[in-house]
């Protein structure tokens, strides 16, 4: 069987959701019999796009101009186009701070200096491109990701979650922390699929994976303001993975 | 396209750079690494945040490294609001740290670095030509990803390390397993020092600029930094010692000491400065190519650091403990943490309601830089007269000797 080719590729980001897949200590052989890891920079030498790409898998936002140019070159490329992580696929932690004014952010950092001043408000993958499947997660879980991988074998991309974080924290029969224990846990809010990893260990979800489709984001706020939080920092904490929610 | 030929981009390491260059005519009379990763801004990012969220935040820096920025972020954090922790907190974060270093030092090893010293592109020709070894290499690092995981939640962003503790401590019978798997990993360790110690050497000796690093050797934390020219810096005066400059050619700012002389931080570093003089003899070359040898030596030591650790933990008895609370809302502090790649350090100043004012962040490859521009010269003045193909490959794998994490440099 001919393997897949893919393109793996890091934009605005930690490298964390590449780094999720060298991660697959295990599974890496299997992998290697299956794909041809083409353009893999973090890993493989030489950076070089060339031909055709069964998929481009991307991780990070776009921030820069070059982005652009190398996420079209990604989308022309391949079949398919999958964003990694939830930098790609909702512009992640870096987008904390956007509407706000970048250059003074630049400034705070640089100075006066023209050190990156094509610098913009980092934005997800889908605002550029067309995006076939997404993967969330900072970082994505390794068995979504497998998954994914599986899939593409078969010619298939993921089905999508559209449960939250609670639902399998319930399955799991852990004290509910938002209203047990008083935290402010974004698991309403906040797309399913990680077993409830966090608040299985007491840690309350910091919203990492994104919206869940249908979010009640307003009886969340009335909760909240319910049990006297201050809305302040349960904004902060909301807008932390994501800076597009309709309040 | 024009952008594009940014994809001349240095592989094999993490983030987004280039060497480039410099030609008169046909001959290479310089090189220079570009650092062009795009900036997160994450010095600003964190302003306006209250002091709980800037650990979880700030990891997000980088994901190989992201337990150490953790864990130097909680010790800033922690040290500006007069928050102290459990000997059991210290030991554990420790345990997680040591699990990020083997983590990392194996992925630089077995995946990045080998591929140099066997002439092939990646991990996939590795598979074919050396499986054994690249076997090995993935087992010793999957042992520092569950280190990470038990300690942290989590192999990548670990959410279980807290401002004042942790939210779940792990039970004794998670960390007897990896007191298993650690003993079990001396072998494999062992067997890695003898494979690298016998590779055949890529790249000339090329001097040694001076070096920095943490006070504390294998502890990999500590209060100062030490120098091979004999100074002692204390963490206070750390950010102003390291003196970071903007400089136009690259996205992370530029260390500056004492106006003149670039310092090397990382395992080299650490070796000749701060751990058990042992090792001292085996780096005699004072060459940056031993930088390799450097690593895997660390991983034993990382390894055996690790086992002292559990059993600190195990004979004290684990127990669940409340969060540390919290001293002051106001203040300033910093920490230094050894991170895989050199001197790591995290400083943070808070206002009476304990929102962060400001974040200074200095990271290893960031102060590398000075260091890797003089043996990049050196490299330049060995290499006269080889052609540009050549000059470039050694250049590149002078610079992986360096093992740059740009997204840390650039943050």
């Amino acid at each position: 069987m001919r393997k897949l080719r893919l393109a793996i590729a890091g934009l605005t980001a930690c490298s964390g959701c590449q780094l999720s897949l060298l991660n697959c200590e295990d599974e890496l052989p299997a992998l290697m019999a299956q794909f041809e890891f083409h353009f893999f920079p973090l890993a493989c030498s030489p950076a070089v796009l060339e031909g055709e790409y069964d998929a481009a898998i991307v991780e990070g936002c776009l921030s820069m101009p070059h982005e652009k140019e190398l996420l079209h070159e990604l989308r022309k490329r391949s079949r398919y186009l999958i964003a990694l992580g939830t930098c790609a696929a909702w512009g992640g932690v870096t987008a904390l701070r956007n509407g706000e004014d970048r250059e003074l952010m630049r400034q705070q950092v640089y100075g006066q200096s023209p050190v990156a001043v094509e610098t913009f408000d980092p934005l997800p993958l889908g605002s550029l491109v067309l995006v076939d499947a997404a993967v969330t997660g900072c970082p994505p879980e390794k068995e979504e990701l497998l998954k994914l991988l599986a899939g593409l074998t078969q010619g298939a991309l993921p089905v999508e979650n559209d449960y939250p974080v609670c639902t399998e924290c319930r399955m799991r029969e852990n004290l509910c922390l938002l209203t047990e224990r008083d935290m402010l846990c974004l698991g309403p809010l906040t797309l399913g699929g990680c077993h409830a990893r966090c608040p299985t260990l007491s840690a309350s979800c910091e919203g990492c994976r994104g919206p869940v489709p249908e979010a009640n984001v307003k009886e969340y706020l009335a909760l909240c303001a319910k049990t006297g939080r201050d809305e302040e920092a349960v904004l902060g904490r909301l807008h932390r993975f994501w800076p597009g929610w309709v309040l | 396209m024009s952008n594009l030929r940014k994809l001349d981009m240095l592989t094999r390491v993490e983030g987004h750079g280039s060497v480039e260059l410099i030609r008169d005519g046909e001959r290479v009379v310089d090189a220079r690494l570009n650092l062009f990763e795009s900036p997160r801004l994450f010095e600003a990012l964190l302003v306006g945040r209250r002091f709980d969220e800037i650990p979880d935040i700030a990891c997000r820096i980088c994901s190989i490294c992201s337990t150490v920025h953790k864990v130097a972020a909680l010790q800033g954090v922690e040290q500006a609001l007069g928050i102290s922790i459990s000997r059991q907190t210290g030991l554990l974060r420790e345990l997680a740290v040591q699990g990020g270093q083997i983590e990392s030092h194996a992925l630089h090893i077995f995946c990045l670095a080998l591929p140099d010293y066997l002439g092939v592109s990646g991990f996939q020709e590795l598979a074919a030509s050396v499986p054994e070894k690249l076997q090995m290499g993935l087992r010793i690092k999957k042992l520092g990803n569950q280190i990470q995981a038990i300690v942290g939640g989590r192999a990548i962003h670990p959410f279980n390390l807290l401002v004042g503790g942790l939210a779940r401590v792990p039970d004794t019978g998670q960390l007897r397993f990896l007191s298993e798997e650690l003993a079990a990993a001396s072998t494999d360790v062992a067997a890695s020092i003898a494979y690298i110690f016998n590779l055949n050497e890529i790249l000339p000796t090329l001097a040694l600029v001076p070096s920095c690093a943490v006070s504390g050797g294998p502890s990999l934390f500590g209060d100062c930094l030490v120098t091979s020219v004999g100074t002692s810096i204390p963490v206070k005066q750390s950010a102003r010692w390291l003196n970071e400059r903007i400089e136009g050619h690259t996205h992370a700012k530029v260390s500056h000491f004492d106006e003149t002389t670039p310092f090397m931080v990382g395992p080299l570093a650490r070796l000749l400065l701060s751990m058990p003089a042992e090792h001292v003899h085996r780096f005699t070359d004072r060459s940056i190519k031993s930088a390799l040898k450097a690593r895997v030596v660390e991983l034993q030591l990382a390894v055996r650091r690790a086992q002292e650790l559990i059993e600190y933990l195990v004979t004290d008895g684990l127990k669940n403990e409340p969060l540390s609370a919290v001293g002051h809302v106001q203040g300033e502090g910093a920490a230094l943490v050894e991170a895989p790649r050199g001197v790591l350090l995290h400083s943070y100043r808070f206002n009476d309601r304990g929102i962060c004012r400001a974040a200074n962040i200095v990271t290893p490859t960031a102060i590398n830089q000075g260091a890797i521009a003089v043996s990049l010269k050196a490299l330049i003045a060995t290499m006269d007269g080889a052609g540009y193909a050549q000059v470039k490959r050694s250049a590149e794998m002078l610079v992986r000797c360096y093992d740059p994490c740009i997204s840390c440099a650039v943050h």
